[in-house]
């Protein structure tokens, strides 16, 4: 029997082809566990936008809460002394006459 | 010729070469088999063992006054269940429950449910929804087998009681149930989504894809003004305190677009804490409730005979006797008022005037003035379930029908639909429908409400007429306790006597007292309506309504910087403070 006999560029082709598979194949499962650690990440930062838009929501609302016309009178009135001025202290500007007669 | 050392050498390259290749195609054999002939099968079995479908379930939106201020909005808050685990003893279900039954204010009626639930082999079991998050937390701590957490979303509404009729409530599920809430249901509470997740082998997820975008609830941009709406609230349960009322309710509008600036009804509750008896107070009383109106319909009479030509302004009606016999009845004034021209009749409410003005405008021309105003239909505002109120059919009518008609009987309105009547005068003899959403906001923009309908009723001379003649009820009339220094304000009082069952007649001991005046009269600004139902002690409108109208218009010109019809002094509008001596 006659066994074909290799040379030496050829061996170093062998392992060359080889080697690039070996690449390839780490590289898509570096690819693919990449993905995942992104996609953790990704979904996390996802979660903190949406919880601080909750909280941003939540404040606006007890905003309006501590906002509210009855508690603001009710400490204007008892915790600072404060009542609605009289007519002969309210003037009103001549520009601005006009200008709520143009809004109207 | 090679000698045996390199042929074993290339004997043995060549084995490992083989066998690698070999390795190499049994690999890629199985991949094909995985990733391209089996591909289908595995997916939907990966899928199956690490992937979830869940709804993405909208936020609902924000409801926002005209200037910016919530007025309802959706937040996150947890939610309790149980998964009763399978291998455990119905006691020992029982004690776990016991447990929260303290931190979560648990009723024996909701305890009875969750066992009962239990005792019925459910796999799902709601303990509490929307519950604090600081309760939750407490829960958390217990740590229970079996019982888990979920996040929903729950209406809050900052502002408390604040336009509670108007607004509405949902209920759990977060559907709306009355007011804006329930007629604007749809728009508020978008579509649903569907997400997929993906799970590794330790159930986190790394993966989501969307399957179906949920569409956002869209927000409304309410016309109310939050302070207009606490002005007439206030001034509204400062009345009902005063005169021990049944209900009472209040309109603001903008006359020349329809805008509702405030709907107040008494009695009230606040939207975050309803209480059990919710249904009889969450009715919207200006639209829902239906009224005798008395001497504010004379606006209506007056119309009729202006507008037809039937009286002139000098022509004179005798009052002396101060009553009037029509068939069956004698109708009486509240005083003897003497020979009254037609502006007097209405300035100072002379039924016995009114009555022989409606002899003269006689039943076609009173009833189709009727219609025009459109009372018996409903006004078309934005609002779920408005009364049409009732107006009879001139076929219907009795000998009397015209003189009752005439003096504001015989006939049941909304508030609302006086507030159209008043509007139609202070603009110029033309109505528009009134409404109570301003803007849908969207993605891509907001969406103006266009389809605003404009009607003429009356003609603009006609209008201007009424329109001195009202500013006169309230200057020498009987409405001068709707007076505003400074300010040309118009209206007409009413006092409506209430039918008692009882009796089978009409009560001289119930009434319906009511106010409906604009201002400024010269580019009206505001149109208000104001009735208070059964007052005790006094009843007439313009000791009962007329000052809440006072009340309420003075402040809210005041609020809106609107000026004064007078000359004023050149200087920013300003408090000042008073010197320590003036205190």
């Amino acid at each position: 029997m006659v066994s074909k006999k290799f040379t030496k560029k050829q061996i170093a082709m062998g392992i060359l082809c080889m080697l690039f598979v070996i690449t390839l194949l780490t590289f898509y499962i570096w690819h693919q566990a990449e993905s995942i650690r992104l996609g953790y990440q990704s979904r996390k930062l996802e979660e903190d936008i949406t919880s601080i838009k909750k909280d941003i929501e939540q404040l606006e609302a007890e905003r309006a809460s501590l906002l509210s016309l009855e508690r603001v009178e009710e400490i204007a009135r008892h915790k600072l002394g404060m009542r609605p001025p009289e007519e002969e202290q309210i003037a009103y500007h001549e520009s601005a006459t006009q200008k709520k007669k143009e809004d109207r | 010729m090679k000698n045996p050392r390199e042929k074993k050498i290339n004997t043995r390259t060549f084995i490992l070469l083989f066998f690698l290749f070999l390795w190499l195609g049994v690999v890629v054999l199985r991949l094909f088999e995985l990733q391209v002939i089996n591909h289908k099968n595995f997916k939907a079995e990966v899928l199956r063992q690490n992937h979830d479908v869940e709804d993405i379930i909208p936020q609902r939106g924000t409801i926002f006054d005209r200037s910016g201020t919530i007025l309802a909005r959706s937040l996150p808050r947890p939610s309790i269940f149980y998964y009763p685990p399978r291998d455990e003893s119905l006691e020992s279900h029982r004690t776990k429950i016991n447990k929260l039954k303290r931190i979560l204010s648990l009723s024996s009626n909701s305890l009875n449910s969750i066992y009962s639930r239990i005792e019925k082999g459910k796999t799902f079991i709601w303990i509490k929804r929307k519950v604090e998050p600081e309760l939750a937390e407490r829960v958390k701590e217990l740590h229970l087998n079996g019982i888990h957490f979920d996040t929903e979303n729950k209406r809050f509404y900052p502002q408390g009681k604040r336009a509670a009729q108007l607004i509405g409530h949902v209920n759990i599920d977060d559907r709306g149930q009355s007011g804006i809430e329930y007629r604007y249901n749809s728009i508020l509470a978008g579509e649903k989504g569907k997400r997929l997740i993906l799970k590794d082998a330790k159930h986190r997820e790394y993966r989501f894809e969307t399957l179906k975008d949920p569409e956002p609830g869209k927000d409304l941009i309410l016309t109310i003004d939050e302070t207009v709406q606490y002005i007439a609230e206030k001034e509204l349960a400062k009345a009902m305190k005063e005169t021990q009322a049944l209900w009472g309710t209040v309109i603001i509008a903008h006359p020349s677009t329809g805008e509702i600036l405030a709907m107040a009804s008494h009695p009230t509750f606040n939207l975050n804490v309803p209480p059990r008896n919710v249904s009889s107070m969450e009715r919207n009383r200006a639209i829902h409730h239906t009224f005798d109106p008395g001497s504010t319909f004379k606006i209506v009479t007056a119309s009729a005979a202006l507008e037809n030509k039937c009286v002139r302004l000098r022509d004179r009606f005798d009052c002396t006797q101060g009553k009037i016999e029509v068939p069956g009845k004698t109708v009486w004034d509240h005083k003897k008022m003497g020979i009254l021209t037609f502006p007097e009749v209405i300035i100072h409410s002379s039924n016995v005037g009114t009555i022989q003005i409606g002899e003269r405008i006689g039943e076609d021309n009173l009833h189709a003035m009727i219609k025009a105003y459109g009372f018996g239909e409903k006004s078309g505002i934005d609002l779920p379930a408005e009364e049409r109120g009732i107006f009879r059919p001139i076929e219907n009518w009795t000998d009397i029908s015209v003189y009752s008609l005439s003096i504001g009987y015989e006939i049941s309105i909304t508030a609302v639909q006086m507030l159209q009547a008043i509007s139609t005068v202070a603009n110029g003899g033309i109505v528009t429908s009134p409404r109570v959403v301003k803007k849908i906001r969207m993605s891509s923009g907001d969406q103006l409400d266009t389809n605003l309908q404009f009607r003429r009723v009356i003609s603009k001379e006609t209008a201007q007429t009424l329109s001195q003649i009202l500013e006169n009820v309230v200057l020498r009339g009987t409405g001068t306790q709707a007076r505003i220094d400074g300010y040309r304000v118009a209206g007409k009082t009413g006092t409506a006597q209430k039918f008692d069952r009882s009796i089978g007649r009409y009560s001289n001991k119930i009434h319906t007292a009511s106010f409906a005046g604009f201002v400024p009269v010269e580019n009206p600004a505001l149109a208000i309506v104001v009735v208070i139902d059964e007052p005790k002690g006094l009843f007439y409108g313009g000791d009962v309504a007329a000052p809440v109208f006072q009340a309420i218009a003075a402040q809210t010109l005041r609020y809106l910087q609107l000026p004064k019809d007078e000359p004023f002094q050149k200087a920013i509008m300003t408090a000042r403070v008073r010197s320590a001596e003036a205190r």
